[in-house]
């Protein structure tokens, strides 16, 4: 008798502290906010490898490989530094963005075969990384105040939250989703949504692993639903709290890569 | 009389045959309601035809889609196109046409204009495209057209918007400040003033891709290109942006236009003419019969001979499961006159003779013993003509040449069957009885035709010389007519010069680089990489030149470790050199490192000096502090360094690693990438390749009608361009200016590497509008597509366009050996039509042989078979001779045309030889017969002439030429082998009676 009332006062405590970790009520604002944290400000800074594989709808590859470099400055600011090592024709191709929260991003870039350094002009973030089917906003994070979101479900492992922006002029699409793993707060997948109502583009986190105490996404794929195209990228080698300076983020860099991307 | 089973059966039972006729009517016309049109020209060309799989496969590679062309033209404003007014316009357009959604009443609903304020008050504007006229309601109904179809089964917009081309959603790459580039829209939002407006015009302009294309070059228009799922839909987008730009101001003139909309518009007016103008045919013959016969009940007989035959071939069409298509949509028209023919013939008859009986049944018998002969001979050649069709490479024409075959042999039947039982049933004995007076009066023997034939006949027996003179003299002049014939069509020539698709395609075609697009893909004709080999031999000569001198042992080194590889892969496939390649990379670095590493050490730590307070004194200390560096090395550094002392900061920085650099270029590592990719680069990564393509763009642009090529080069150009122009700074001089000038327009070329080649496509792989790259090159960049604009799409023009790149690839070798395939709409159009005309050539030579080989065996006679090829032989050259002489083109409709002549111009020869041979036995003599022949026989060619060549005037209002050539050719036919056949044959039966009668006696006498 005991233990089975044992049992049953254990089983109310673990299921009440359930329904109470569920119910310490996190807003959609506040979900956005931790996902945000999760999936873009993870450490103090980080390096990963990645492998990025653009897939055409009708087949045709394109591969590329670059090293990532990331180092959260002040105010949510952040700094990137991309490094192409392949293919051949690219390799040293160097792509340096300043994020600025709030504010127009600041970009330049580096061609090595043409002896050419160049600043790119404040412009939309919407666009296609390299050809691919991220954007430059999947790779340095949209801002979460560009968006007014809305909780809509709380699953056994997510929270579906819909965001709509506030300028529904600057953006191509009307709202989006994005599925948010409960525990880790890394945003699962992502579902864009045209002004007919149709879905058109969606990002999803394939592979997550811890490293170094933060859950990370490893493999991720974007895809163009209306062109058919999709592209993946799968990370290596993801490190973070490696010391990067901020002096290696400036246009310097761009011509004479750091050591942290050529070794 | 066996031959008159079918009459005598019809006398005896003319109820039942009635109800049969109404019975298997019905059953043909029940199948009507399952009918599906067809309005695709390229269904031409059978499913599989090369061409065809090659295009579908061309716009799937390089996602193409068929384009509606919007052209606004404005040649008021002094700005041309480029106001701030018409500008907004134009960008509203395109907002209103990105955003085309269904509604909830499946209704099309655009956005409405949003204001300046950027709020979204407004409600979204609905656009019904329905008719509003009861007839073109009936129409559409009847032909199952449905005026809003703009959306597919998923209810999504069939305008594909992402591929929309308009200045609002194309890329621009321009200079912004501080030498800063900008990657945006050529027009990001509707220009607020002037100023803002010329800026869009610069940029536009100067790019390559846009000027003549989506710019016309003299300012004065812009194009939208509206990309459509299916070509099928261009009608309705058509109506959609006629509707979206109804309110536009007059100084906005709007235009419609492409081969999509060309051909899909002939498609819907197609049908409408297929409702209207045989119809209208059909009444100007029920009059014309009513003024010969005046006898409404006797006149409606050929009319119900003629409906029932159209019936029942499209029935037939519609039962077997054909699209009703271009070709099919013109049987009735060609069936019309067919089945007017026979009956004609025997009420023209009846008419005459019935005075003689006084019976309907007897005057019939009579009247079909004569006719049966000549009318089943006329069936059957006329029969073979249009059946010959099914020998062409053509399946529309396929299809059409059989079905009127089976039409002509309803026709027969009916003419045998229906008519006499339809007298015998409706048309009362008394009615007739004033046949019997006006006979007697002899109205119709003083009639002027009589008159007319009776002098004719005379003429033509006497005067045989001087008539078979003048008919040699006239073929003669149309064999040369024939000679100049210019084998040529275009879709859009198929409308007349009034028709708001031709104006529209007259008048954007002076503004732009050209409407029809034409594809020419080039690949390599043996792809497969080179293989390692070969890459390796290049490898080492180039090593010795730059690397030798200095470095001879690394060198030796290197080339010791490259002939291994050699070796190792020399078997490997072409894919393996990869792998070569990683090697030889790794072992460069791995000498990098012993003969570098010093100056790589320098050069990293230098490059993480922090630059704050920087000075020599800083400096120099800490260099010292360096861990792995040689002191040589260091000494070097300095004294290359020396004079350079008073730099700060990151000047300093900048000498330092300046002077590294030198040492550290000399990387074997670096040196194995760069070949790499070099020597793998895809065909349209090697700048010789891309070189050679500009210069056949160079070429091409040569061509009159070309008015415009874009290649992936033109975007190279452009990119290379801009990312290498440097804005002069102040205060330069003009020299200097210039100077400046002249290195940005060199930079207006192919960038000189693969790699840099790369790295510009890489900048334009992530432009704003993704992937537009790929409409004018693969992802692999292994094959290339050049878009070729015409300004004209006849297809004698494509034809030279074609030669001329066949001719220039023949006399400029090409860096490696290239396969050269066109696609596109007006090219597919100068396949089919070339499969047509040769086909419509062999097809009437055969026929020809046919006809001649059945009026052999039916006169049982050679020189009577000869005879009867005589008139038709006549007016076919006449006619073509006419086409020649007057410039024409041999087009489409005339090739179709050629089938008719011969099945309606024989008919005549056919009555005229029967009716004169029977003559002939009955009277002894040939001038006894030609007398009688030129009076009830001759009438009834006549009658036949005149209500079919005036019966199709009306086709001559049609908006459409085929029909107007339809219409003309008919009236042409008519006369041309009515004269050979009442002038030539007489003549010819003049010089030759004695081997005629003698032939005829040889047949008696069996």
């Amino acid at each position: 008798m005991y233990y089975i009332r044992t049992f049953w006062l254990m089983l109310v405590v673990l299921v009440l502290t359930t329904l109470n970790l569920t119910a310490a009520e996190l807003t959609a604002d506040e979900v956005v906010a931790k996902a945000n944290q999760a999936a873009y400000y993870a450490g103090k800074d980080g390096r990963a490898s990645v492998k990025m594989t653009i897939s055409g709808a009708k087949g045709g590859k394109r591969q590329r490989a670059f090293t990532l470099l990331r180092l959260n400055t002040k105010d949510g600011n952040q700094k990137f530094y991309v490094y192409f090592t392949e293919p051949a024709d690219v390799r040293k191709m160097a792509y340096l963005v300043w994020k600025n929260v709030g504010g127009d991003d600041d970009r330049w870039f580096w061609l090595p075969a043409l002896n050419l350094n160049k600043r790119i002009a404040p412009g939309d973030k919407r666009t296609s990384f390299v050809g691919s089917d991220f954007l430059y906003e999947d790779v340095s994070g949209r801002s979460m105040h560009e968006d007014s979101h809305e909780l809509l479900e709380i699953t056994e492992q997510h929270y579906l939250i819909k965001h709509v922006p506030k300028k529904p002029g600057s953006v191509e699409f009307a709202w989006y989703q994005t599925w948010i793993d409960r525990e880790t707060f890394l945003p699962m997948r992502a579902e864009y949504y045209d002004a007919s109502g149709e879905r058109y583009r969606e990002v999803e986190a394939l592979k997550v692993e811890t490293i170094q105490g933060h859950p990370t996404v490893m493999v991720a794929e974007a895809r163009d639903l209306k062109s058919g195209s999709s592209t993946r990228n799968e990370f290596h080698k993801v490190e973070y709290d490696l010391g990067l300076k901020e002096q290696m983020f400036t246009e310097r860099f761009l011509r004479r890569p750091p050591r942290e991307v050529t070794r | 009389m066996k031959q008159n089973f079918l009459t005598d059966f019809s006398l005896r039972r003319p109820w039942l045959v009635l109800l049969l006729t109404l019975l298997s009517t019905m059953l043909f016309a029940v199948q009507f309601p399952k009918v599906q049109f067809d309005n695709n020209p390229e269904n031409m060309l059978d499913k599989d035809e090369h061409v065809r799989v090659f295009h579908h496969e061309v716009k799937e590679k390089y996602a193409l889609y068929d384009f509606v062309i919007v052209g606004i033209v404005n040649e008021d404003h002094p700005d041309g196109i480029f106001n701030v007014e018409t500008l907004g316009r134009i960008d509203r357009l395109t907002e209103q046409l990105l955003h085309l959604r269904q509604n909830d009443q499946g209704l099309p609903e655009v956005p409405p204009r949003v204001d300046q304020a950027g709020s979204n008050s407004q409600e979204p504007e609905v656009i019904d495209l329905r008719a509003t006229g009861l007839w073109q309601t009936l129409l559409n109904s009847a032909f199952s057209h449905d005026p809003n179809r703009l959306f597919d089964e998923r209810g999504q917009s069939v305008i594909i918007s992402r591929e929309l081309i308009a200045p609002s959603v194309v890329d621009n790459l321009k200079q912004d400040q501080l030498g800063s580039l900008k990657l945006e829209y050529l027009m990001e939002s509707p220009p607020q003033n002037r100023a803002e407006a010329m800026v869009i015009r610069r940029d536009a302009m100067s790019n390559p891709l846009y000027a003549g294309t989506l710019v016309a070059e003299d300012e004065k228009a812009i194009c939208l290109y509206l990309p459509i799922k299916d070509k099928t839909f261009s009608y309705t987008v058509a109506n959609l942006v006629r509707a979206l730009t109804s309110d536009w101001p007059e100084e906005d003139q709007v235009y419609i236009t492409g081969l999509p909309v060309a051909e899909d518009t002939f498609g819907v007016e197609m049908l409408v003419q297929m409702a209207t103008s045989a119809p209208m045919a059909g009444v100007v013959i029920f009059i014309l019969l009513l003024l010969f016969f005046r006898k409404l009940s006797l006149v409606i007989a050929p009319m119900a001979v003629a409906i029932v035959s159209v019936i029942s071939t499209m029935g037939l069409l519609i039962g077997l499961g054909f699209d009703v298509h271009i070709m099919s949509s013109m049987i009735a028209i060609f069936l019309m006159p067919i089945a007017v023919a026979d009956s004609v013939h025997i009420l023209s008859e009846f008419y005459d003779s019935y005075p003689r009986y006084r019976d309907k049944a007897e005057t019939l018998r009579s009247v079909i013993k004569h006719l049966f002969r000549p009318m089943l001979f006329t069936s059957l050649t006329t029969m073979a003509g249009f059946a010959s069709l099914a020998t062409t490479p053509i399946p529309p024409v396929q299809v059409f040449g059989l079905h009127v075959a089976f039409g002509v042999g309803v026709a027969w039947l009916l003419s045998m069957t229906l008519i006499p039982a339809y007298v015998m049933v409706v048309v009362p004995q008394k009615s007739l009885e004033s046949l019997v007076t006006s006979a007697e009066g002899d109205d119709v023997a003083k009639g002027p035709m009589n008159r007319i034939l009776v002098a004719l006949g005379r003429f033509s027996t006497l005067r045989r010389k001087p008539i078979v003179g003048a008919a040699l003299l006239l073929v003669a002049i149309a064999l040369y007519g024939i000679s100049t014939i210019r084998v040529n069509d275009n879709p859009v020539k198929w409308f007349t010069p009034d028709h708001p698709v031709r104006v529209a395609d007259e008048v954007l075609n002076r503004h732009f680089g050209g409407t029809y697009t034409a594809y020419l893909t080039l690949q390599a004709s043996n792809p497969g990489q080179s293989d390692f080999a070969e890459q390796a031999i290049q490898l080492k000569a180039e090593v010795e030149t730059r690397f030798m001198a200095a470095f001879p042992a690394e060198t030796g080194r290197f080339l010791t470790e490259l002939q291994a590889l050699q070796d190792r892969f020399a078997s490997a496939p072409g894919s393996e050199t990869r792998k070569a390649f990683a090697e030889l990379a790794q072992i460069a670095a791995e000498i990098d490192i012993e003969m570098l590493s010093s100056w790589y050490e320098l050069a990293d730590a230098i490059n993480y000096f922090s630059t704050e307070a920087l000075t020599w004194e800083r400096f120099s200390v800490d260099i010292a502090g360096i861990k792995g560096v040689h002191a040589d090395d260091l000494e070097a550094l300095l004294s290359a360094l020396a004079g350079q002392q008073g730099l700060t900061g990151e000047e300093l920085i900048s000498a330092a690693l300046a002077i590294c650099d030198q040492y550290t270029s000399r990387s074997f590592a670096d040196f194995v990438y760069a070949m790499e990719a070099e020597m793998t680069a895809p065909l349209f990564k090697q700048p010789e390749m891309l070189n050679y393509l500009a210069g056949l763009q160079e070429a091409l642009a040569g061509h009159a009608e070309v008015g415009k090529s874009t290649s992936v080069v033109d975007a190279l150009h452009k990119a290379n361009y801009e990312l290498k122009f440097m804005i002069p700074p102040a205060g330069l001089n003009e020299v200097e200016l210039a100077a400046y000038e002249e290195r940005n327009r060199g930079h207006f070329a192919v960038p000189e590497s693969a790699a840099a080649v790369s790295q510009v496509y890489v900048q334009l792989e992530g432009m704003k509008k993704k992937d537009s790259l790929f409409h004018l090159v693969t992802r692999d960049y292994q094959e290339a597509n050049l878009w070729v604009q015409l300004t004209s799409g006849d297809n004698q023009d494509m034809e030279q366009v074609v030669a001329l790149v066949d001719d220039y690839l023949a006399t400029h070798p090409s860096p490696t050996s290239l396969k050269a395939e066109w696609a596109g709409l007006t090219y597919i159009n100068v396949v089919w039509q070339d499969k047509m005309v040769r086909g419509m050539m062999v097809s009437l030579a055969g026929s020809f042989v046919v006809v001649l080989i059945m009026m052999t065996l039916l006169f049982r006679s050679l020189l009577f078979g000869v005879l009867a090829m005589i008139p038709l032989s006549v007016t076919i050259t006449m006619i073509y001779g006419i086409i020649g002489l007057v410039g024409k083109d041999y087009d489409m409709p005339v090739a179709i045309l050629s089938a008719m002549t011969l099945g309606l111009s024989v008919d005549f020869a056919i009555h005229f030889l029967q009716r004169s041979r029977d003559l002939h036995r009955e009277l002894g003599s040939w001038q006894a017969a030609s007398l009688q022949m030129f009076k009830e026989p001759a009438r009834a060619i006549s009658r036949n002439a005149i209500v079919i060549a005036v019966g199709f005037t009306p086709l001559l209002l049609a908006p459409l030429v085929p029909y107007r050539t339809v219409g003309f050719f008919l009236a042409t036919i008519m006369a041309v082998s009515w004269l050979a056949t009442l002038f030539i044959l007489p003549a010819l039966l003049t010089f030759w009676e004695k081997a005629a009668c003698g032939d005829k006696k040889a047949i008696a006498d069996k």
